[in-house]
């Protein structure tokens, strides 16, 4: 049977890339460390796969088709887009994928559960799921099941939403036959803004969100994480800050325990997340 | 005003290093080249697009903040002028900076499509 053996939240800001291929700035050293701790973090819990909940930034889905949920399910996926190589210096990679797990977490010849994923037999992989694997996984050896969510074109998903998926990715995972060692990976912002008035302010948009929302994941507390996260909080919090909402999908795949690690890591980016549950 | 179309042809422009070369070159046959795709009677997917004069007129004077204060989406926008006018036309600071003065008037338009 597989196992659980963790979930990890953390952000996937392309900038920090070029940033720290360089020299790490004073601002950076407290990123660094928490990808250092996390990194370390993942080779003690020897992971089969990663199931990487992120959201595509317009690079491989827009709106002509536009899934809410969608589970990529190829053997081998392409990570990093063009325009991401020109702005960001992103490497083009190759990921390997886990079909047999992602087949399952779709079930078979009818959809499983009530969510109605959307598939991928093709998935290309943009900076939401290439960074967290860049700096947990630096080779890129572990196989990953990308789960895409929409939180970047209205209508979204609300929140509860998230958390209905999370609690279903735990059980598909726990029900899955096959051996596998399986870590949950969420990628996601705390209060962010881009292509707004508070872009790149040198700090977070809305440093009040950052605390509350580090202190749900400290304490496990979905209930009120789930009672303030709309779509107006959330904008409120800056025009980005719906990606938090992949944090929640963790919270409920860690089934409500409180977080051994939960940190907004203060940066010229703002609050960086960076969160840990232990799942057994 | 179809705020998916502004949408779409952004984020082609950002996409593809051919695109994004023949905007930058002349911006204005770019859009006319585009919106000539969508009226093929056949076509292999649905490329192009139909805009309106004030949208291809945003468009092609890179008039971030009619954009913006259009609906269209705040990612894409803010991909697209980085991709169109970094670095040939301005640095990024250069871009932060004239890019908050054209959408702060604005505040939060809606982005729904």
């Amino acid at each position: 049977m597989a196992e659980l053996v963790g979930v990890l939240g953390v952000t996937h800001n392309p900038l920090m890339w070029g940033i720290l291929r360089e020299s790490v700035p004073d601002d950076m050293t407290g990123v660094v460390a928490n990808f250092d701790r996390f990194r370390s973090l993942v080779s003690d819990l020897t992971p089969d796969v990663v199931v990487l909940v992120a959201s595509d930034h317009f690079h491989m889905l827009m709106m002509a088709n536009m899934p809410a949920f969608m589970i990529g399910k190829a053997p081998e996926m392409r990570a990093a887009h063009p325009s991401e190589v020109r702005q960001f210096g992103l490497p083009p990679s190759r990921v390997s994928g886990d079909p047999e797990l992602a087949s399952h977490m779709l079930g078979g010849r009818h959809l499983a559960g009530g969510l109605d994923f959307a598939f991928s037999d093709e998935p290309w992989l943009d900076h939401s799921f290439l960074i967290p694997l860049l700096f947990l996984t630096p080779e890129l050896e572990i196989p990953v099941v990308p789960i895409f969510t929409n939180c970047n074109a209205p209508p979204l998903p609300t929140s509860t939403r998230f958390a209905e998926l999370g609690t279903y990715l735990g059980e598909a995972i726990r029900s899955y036959p096959g051996e596998r060692r399986v870590l949950v990976v969420g990628s996601g912002h705390l209060a962010h803004e881009l292509g707004g008035p508070r872009q790149f302010l040198g700090t977070s948009p809305d440093p009040d969100f950052d605390r509350m929302a580090v202190s749900w994941m400290a304490a496990g507390d979905l209930d009120a994480a789930l009672a303030v996260t709309s779509f107006d909080r959330l904008t409120e919090a800056g025009n980005e800050s719906y990606q938090f909402l992949n944090f929640i999908t963790c919270m409920a795949v860690a089934e409500g325990r409180p977080a051994v690690f939960a940190e907004g890591t203060p940066t010229r980016f703002g609050n960086l997340p960076f969160f840990a549950w232990e799942t057994r | 005003m179809s705020r998916y179309m502004v949408n779409k042809v952004m984020w082609e422009v950002d996409r593809s290093e051919d695109a994004l070369a023949a905007f930058k070159a002349d911006p204005r046959a770019y859009l006319e080249s585009w919106e000539a795709l969508a009226t093929r009677p056949i076509s292999p997917y649905p490329e192009g697009g139909s805009l309106t004069a004030s949208e291809r007129e945003a468009l092609t004077a890179r008039d971030y903040g009619a954009l913006y204060v259009m609906g269209v989406n705040p990612f894409l926008l803010w991909q697209f002028a980085r991709s169109v006018s970094v670095p040939d036309e301005m640095g990024i600071e250069g871009l932060i900076t004239s890019f908050r003065e054209a959408v702060e008037p604005h505040g939060y338009p809606e982005f729904f499509t």
